[in-house]
């Protein structure tokens, strides 16, 4: 289990005080949770193995009042964890038991859709596909697209630099960012970037986007929206076994061809998402790959031909593409409800997230393999084969004593192994509480020196979703645990 | 100027310097040297004699190279793969023409992109990792080899168009793409800059995926052998997409008014002469301009260049503007008011020696922003060494 | 997700299938985004996730329910669009099912609280009492100005006396059709239903009865009405009285029980809501006995929706196009408690309408039951939302096949008709009394 700074006595002495003083930052009766029933539910986050109950939760519902918060705690010299839709699956979102959640999710409102220049304006709260759907009518979207961009929240997002399984040619969150409004620990409120592209100066996006929530709140976001193409087409490619697909993966981009998805299913991945989504995804294959590509009937045509040949050179025990929308859409259907669809065959899970040089990926899959025979432990393998980025599933039963320790181990395994075949830790789930300890496996202390030093230019204190990206042992003196109050 | 052939000669250059409190001016080939405001520097450290290609996996769209490793080589090794910088840095002919020559390094420390950055991102956007140093001389990476990265604070990000303030770059990783098999280009003449880019904001809402989309005005066209203002759109792709697109986009904008298409070549040469600031017109006493600004904010500021003595053109579908025009403290100080009023950026590419040293060469920014970067700059740098004053003024 | 049930609370049968669906969910939270409690409150304490994490602490406490729990608990619709969502396959319903029965037998509620609720239990159900509560509730509508503005209680009967006094157009001097147990097929004889007569429907909108029967005979199906088959008991077992439930239902299914015969297709339900309830008879009564038990599998597996039944035998329609635009409203019963989207769709698409569907149409109207009563300001805000996206189709009618949505969304200006109204209609019934005026 992961350890979990000291609370400070301090705080919690001053909870009653504490909860007193945000309530009169947000006077509506539920804008203040602190109720342990009530705050029981925030404890964890998609990664429900690890559970810590908050000192408090609030509830903001303007820049304003977050600004007032964050000025208040760092007054107070109180933690903060920020939180979205809390479907993170790295527990970017898990409280301290003497921190305040601020939860974002009533800011939930888009505020400006802008075709001509193309960008749309929405609050925190709002949904990733939120935005598409207020797009879509008008033929447009917001690209990156994580599996869970149902219920993910932008700022969520923007906190862990969300990718999706059409970056291969839309690029990850901070590729498709154009300005947001932060709220630094000292209550600032922050414009950078705009309306514009490539804003002057620092590149003050990049270093917010991705941050996990490190170095301050982002409110608002200023997002590009892109004019979908004429049509997309899905297709199914099974092979019958992981090597193989990985070789066809390598001869795909080796052509020159970018499809705007390249998605990779081992079997038991297979099987999971076609209980839930009756894809008609191939049982008897040992892998399969979803190949999107997109334009003008014609050209989708003309370019899963080409797939097409290329995929017969390595004996796919199937091929098939899709016929309409509605069938392309039971395809990612599946892929997308892959993580919640492992439920059905497994009642826990750990959901790794380490990229790879895709040329290393059925070396990499043989020793999870080997690993999984080593721990006793079955696991499902997706993968974003077009970037590399790889999603091993570890399945276990936290009710059985001793099997989530196990489960962690072999989650660490993996990770290694994609720091040692050149990869790193996470591609897109961001670094969170699970992986802070191995962040010493992919970076020098003189490195995370650095970093943690960019995280003291913007959080002096040490207030912001402490605990999280660096490992505790050397947090700066200011940061101490249990800290000075 | 010192020119250190290992990193192990760079670190130990940096902390000397470090140690002596001596300025260091961070530079390749000293290309951009007239970029922003001007260094007061005791030594030049130069990255010209640390190049070469470290990995290049056509595969995994990956390429390293030394910081010192010129433009052309890197691009000369892509080639022989079919593939290509995604950003299309620009070489601005106002550097002094082919004889001039860029560092890898030093495009990624400018983050210039050219005309393709509308679709497929900045310089910035394919920077996949970074060796650097800082200014203790400590060697540090941030980002790696792979695709998708998310782990740790994006210092890659960061130092990218940070014209070395921050730390030296050594090493950078960036991701590629095959070159395009065609490359066509769609005419439409004799728009006003606002009908233009509203014609321009047509094409990149259209589902056609335009890779370029510029409007050279009079005197630009003019430079280009155009007897009107023409407005360009391109499409790269296969090239049975590319003729059906353009077909589309032809139609689709049929309201613009006549329109003509460019072949393979004509498109080659005219987005390479979009690219590289071709239809500036420079002098030896000319300041040079690069604003980004909503698109729909493009023609408003051009029209109040023309009207400060500035002339030029606008691409990235109407939100960059490339501008040059006679020197004054007043029509800087107007055009900077202009662009910040429509909460744009600029940078003040090139200017004479008296003015740069007292402009903002990028907007300013807020007193608790400002507050941060300081602080940011002495994590990285702590005795204030590296590349004084090219941003903000010390 | 992790559970901590000790080997003595697994003995109860109840936990063990609480257990199990709990273990089955992953909290992957894709349930919050289509929630329209979370949406509207915005809170992790009111989504689905959060009651499913609310339910396991209660109760792996094995103790009483808390008030905040309780509170949390009431604000769920029930309307299973988290069901529709989750990858996993967690089975809410059932859950939130049993949750609501500890709170009902183990939390006190206020005084003004369970006053209210025991008197929707004692007359919702119960067709008399309910005209003569509509009456009184008319008599009471010019005095709703005297409420005070502020405060739970009086919101509530603010609520209820704008439902009682619905301005729903509904068709006049039909009678109750249901008095009459057996309505005969016209010509050959094709098939033979039970309909359930229910409770509130019949004395709100005795017309979608009617129009049921009309139709059906017309399609040569004998509808038998078993007189003694009242409510089905949603009401009750959405409140957590889990005792007045069994006697409701274990009546319904008697009664339907006996009027079975071999020769009979389904049991017609044209009230989704009820149609949920009854098509889970056979689980929720797992428990009372083997004969109860018994009959209750059977009548789950005969129920039927009204859309359904009617597309499987067939409908055509007699009349000529209308050129009316109908705005389908999918009730969260139909679309997430029986899975049941495309039906009546498909009917109303071969009545000759044009059919359109609202954005979000997956979120509940706020009806849900006695929801609008009990909670009325985010039912209202739930209202506005789906009223907002169906006035911007610009319909002529919208259709829905629920009582509840109908009466919820009533007084917008466009007409609310139930589905089989319309079909009726177009097969050569009479024009529905909302698309007269």
């Amino acid at each position: 289990m992961i350890a979990l700074p000291a609370p400070n006595p301090a705080t919690l002495a001053r909870r009653d005080a504490l909860v007193a003083g945000l309530r009169k930052i947000l006077p509506a009766a539920d804008g203040v949770i602190a109720d342990p029933v009530r705050l029981k539910p925030y404890e964890t986050d998609g990664l429900t193995a690890y559970r810590q109950m908050p000192l408090a939760v609030v509830l903001p519902e303007t820049t304003e009042q977050v600004a007032a918060i964050l000025a208040f705690c760092q007054a107070q010299n109180v933690r903060v964890i920020p939180r979205g839709a809390g479907t993170s699956l790295a527990g970017g979102a898990l409280p301290l038991a003497d921190a305040v959640v601020i939860g974002m999710m009533r800011m939930n409102r888009i505020l400006q859709i802008d075709y001509a220049d193309r960008y749309a304006v929405v609050q925190a709260g709002v949904t990733n596909l939120g935005i598409t759907r207020a797009v879509e009518a008008d033929g447009f979207f917001y690209a990156p697209d994580p599996s869970s961009q149902l219920a993910c929240m932008i700022g969520g997002n923007i906190g862990m630099n969300s990718g999706g399984a059409h970056c291969l040619k839309y690029g990850v969150t901070a590729n498709n960012v154009l300005g947001v409004k932060l709220v630094t620990i000292t209550g600032d409120i922050i414009e950078l970037g705009g309306t514009h592209l490539d804003a002057a100066g620092y590149d003050w996006l990049g270093i917010i986007i991705g941050s996990e929530g490190q170095l301050g709140i982002v409110t608002e976001i200023t997002v590009r929206i892109l004019r979908a193409a004429e049509g997309t087409r899905a297709m199914l490619a099974a092979f019958s076994s992981n090597a193989i697909a990985g070789a066809c993966v390598d001869a795909i981009i080796g052509s020159g061809i970018i499809p705007v998805a390249l998605e990779f299913m081992d079997r038991p991945a297979i099987h999971a998402c076609e209980a839930f989504a009756h894809a008609g995804y191939p049982l008897d294959a040992e892998a399969m790959l979803i190949i999107e590509v997109e334009g003008s009937a014609d050209e989708q045509t003309a370019m899963l031909e080409r797939i097409k040949e290329i995929c017969s050179a390595f004996a796919p025990t199937s091929l098939k593409i899709s016929q309409n929308d509605a069938e392309s859409a039971a395809i990612w259907k599946g892929r997308k409800g892959a993580f919640g669809a492992i439920g059905r065959i497994s009642p826990d899970y750990l959901c790794m997230d380490g990229t790879i040089p895709t040329s290393t990926l059925p070396q990499v899959l043989a020793r999870i393999e080997a690993l999984s025979a080593e721990y006793g432990l079955k696991v499902a393998n997706i993968f974003h084969a077009g970037d590399g980025n790889l999603h091993p599933l570890i399945m276990f039963d936290a009710n059985q004593a001793g099997q989530m320790q196990k489960a962690e181990a072999f989650g660490a395994d993996i990770l290694r192994l994609c720091v040692e075949v050149g990869g790193c830790l996470t591609g897109e789930h961001g670094v969170g509480v699970e992986k802070r300890d191995l962040m010493k496996v992919q970076f020098t202390e003189i490195e995370l020196d650095l970093q943690r030093a960019v995280k003291s230019a913007f959080d002096p204190d040490w207030l912001l979703n402490t605990a999280k990206v660096f490992p505790l042992d050397r947090l700066p003196a200011r940061a101490s645990l249990p800290h000075a109050a | 100027m010192i020119a250190p052939d290992s990193e192990a000669g760079f670190a130990a250059a940096i902390a000397a310097a470090t140690a002596a409190k001596t300025a260091l001016n961070l530079t390749g080939y000293g290309s951009k040297a007239g970029f922003l405001r001007p260094v007061v520097a005791g030594e030049t450290l130069s990255t010209r004699a640390f190049r070469g290609v470290s990995l290049y996996a056509p595969k995994e769209l990956v390429l390293s190279a030394r910081a010192g490793t010129p433009l052309a080589e890197l691009e000369a090794v892509l080639a022989e793969s079919g593939q290509q910088m995604i950003a299309e840095p620009p070489r601005y002919g106002f550097l002094g023409g082919d004889g001039v020559v860029q560092s890898l390094g030093g495009i990624i420390a400018c983050n210039l992109s050219g005309p393709r950055r509308i679709a497929w991102g900045a310089m910035r956007d394919h920077v996949l990792g970074v060796r650097a140093i800082t200014g203790r001389g400590e060697i540090v990476r941030s980002g790696g080899r792979v695709l998708k990265n998310v782990t740790g604070l994006d210092l890659a990000k960061l130092l990218t168009g940070s014209y070395g303030t921050l730390a030296l770059l050594t090493e950078i990783t960036v991701k590629v793409l095959p070159i395009p098999e065609a490359t066509g280009t769609l005419v439409l003449h004799d728009l006003t800059p606002a009908r233009a880019v509203a014609a321009l904001s047509a094409a990149l809402g259209s589902p056609f995926s335009v890779t370029g989309a510029a409007y050279l005005p009079e005197r630009a066209a003019a430079a280009m052998g155009y007897d009107r203002p023409v407005a360009l759109i391109r499409i790269e792709d296969v090239a049975a997409s590319v003729a059906y697109r353009l077909q589309a986009l032809r139609q689709q904008l049929g309201r613009y008014g006549a329109s003509a298409l460019l072949d393979q070549a004509g498109s080659l040469a005219i987005w390479q002469a979009v690219r590289d600031a071709t239809p500036l017109a420079v002098g030896a006493d000319t300041m040079i301009w690069r604003v980004s600004v909503a698109p729909s904010q493009g023609p408003g500021i051009l029209e109040r260049a023309q009207s400060l003595g500035l002339d030029g053109y606008l691409d990235w579908g109407g939100g960059l503007l490339l501008l040059a025009g006679p020197a004054t403290q007043a029509a800087a100080a107007a055009l900077s008011g202009a662009v910040a009023a429509v909460r744009g950026g600029w940078w003040l590419l090139r200017a004479p020696e008296s003015l740069r040293a007292s402009l903002d060469a990028v907007p300013p920014e807020p007193a608790a922003l400002a507050a941060i970067r300081g602080r940011l700059q002495s994590a990285f740098d702590p005795a204030g060494v590296f590349t004084p004053g090219k941003l903000h003024a010390a | 997700m992790q559970t901590n049930f000790t080997e003595v609370q697994l003995r109860d049968p109840a936990i063990q299938v609480a257990d199990s669906i709990l273990r089955s969910c992953v909290h992957c939270g894709f349930c919050t985004a289509t929630c329209p409690s979370f949406i509207t409150v915005g809170d992790e304490d009111d989504s689905p996730r959060g009651r499913i994490y609310l339910i396991k602490e209660m109760l792996e406490s094995g103790s009483a329910a808390s008030a905040p729990v309780a509170f949390h608990l009431d604000r769920c619709l029930s309307c299973l669009s988290c069901m529709t969502t989750c990858p996993s396959g967690v089975d809410y319903m059932h859950l939130i099912d049993h949750a609501r029965t500890h709170v009902e037998q183990t939390f006190r509620r206020p005084w003004h609280d369970r006053g209210l609720r025991a008197v929707l239990a004692a007359i919702l159900p119960y067709p008399a009492r309910m005209r003569w509560a509509l009456r009184a509730a008319g008599l009471a509508r010019p005095f709703v100005g005297l409420i005070p503005q502020r405060g739970v209680l009086f919101a509530r009967m603010r609520a209820m006396l704008a439902l009682a006094a619905s301005e729903r157009v509904v068709a006049q001097g039909v009678g109750d059709v249901t008095a009459q147990t057996v309505h005969p097929a016209q010509g050959t004889r094709r098939g033979r239903v039970l309909l359930l007569a229910g409770c509130a429907q019949r004395v709100l909108d005795p017309g979608i009865h009617a129009a049921t029967i009309r139709l059906l005979n017309r399609m040569g199906v004998e509808v038998v009405i078993p007189q003694a088959a009242g409510c089905c008991g949603a009401l009750t077992h959405h409140m957590g009285k889990h005792a007045a439930f069994v006697a409701q239902a274990g009546a319904t299914i008697r009664a339907m029980t006996d009027a079975l015969d071999e020769e009979t297709d389904a049991i017609i339900i044209n009230v989704s809501g009820c149609g949920t309830v009854v098509k889970d008879y056979g689980f929720a009564l797992r428990g009372e006995g083997p004969d109860l038990a018994g009959k209750a599998a059977k009548i789950s597996a005969l129920a039927m929706d009204v859309s359904a039944y009617l597309l499987k035998i067939g409908y055509q329609r007699t009349r000529p196009e209308s050129g009316l635009t109908i705005a389908y409203h999918a009730a969260c019963s139909l679309q997430h408690g029986q899975k049941i989207t495309d039906a009546p769709k498909a009917l109303l698409r071969q009545a000759g309408f044009r059919v359109v569907e609202p954005r979000d149409a997956h979120l509940c109207c706020g009806s849900a039951g006695t929801y609008n009563i009990l909670q009325p300001e985010i039912a209202s805000s739930l209202r506005a939302r789906k009223l907002d996206t169906l006035t911007a189709l610009s319909p002529d009618a919208i259709a829905a096949g629920n009582i509840g949505c109908l009466t919820q969304l009533a007084g917008a200006g466009i007409p609310t008709i139930h589905t089989v109204e319309l079909l009726d209609w177009m097969a050569g019934g009479p024009c529905p009394a909302g698309l007269k005026s």
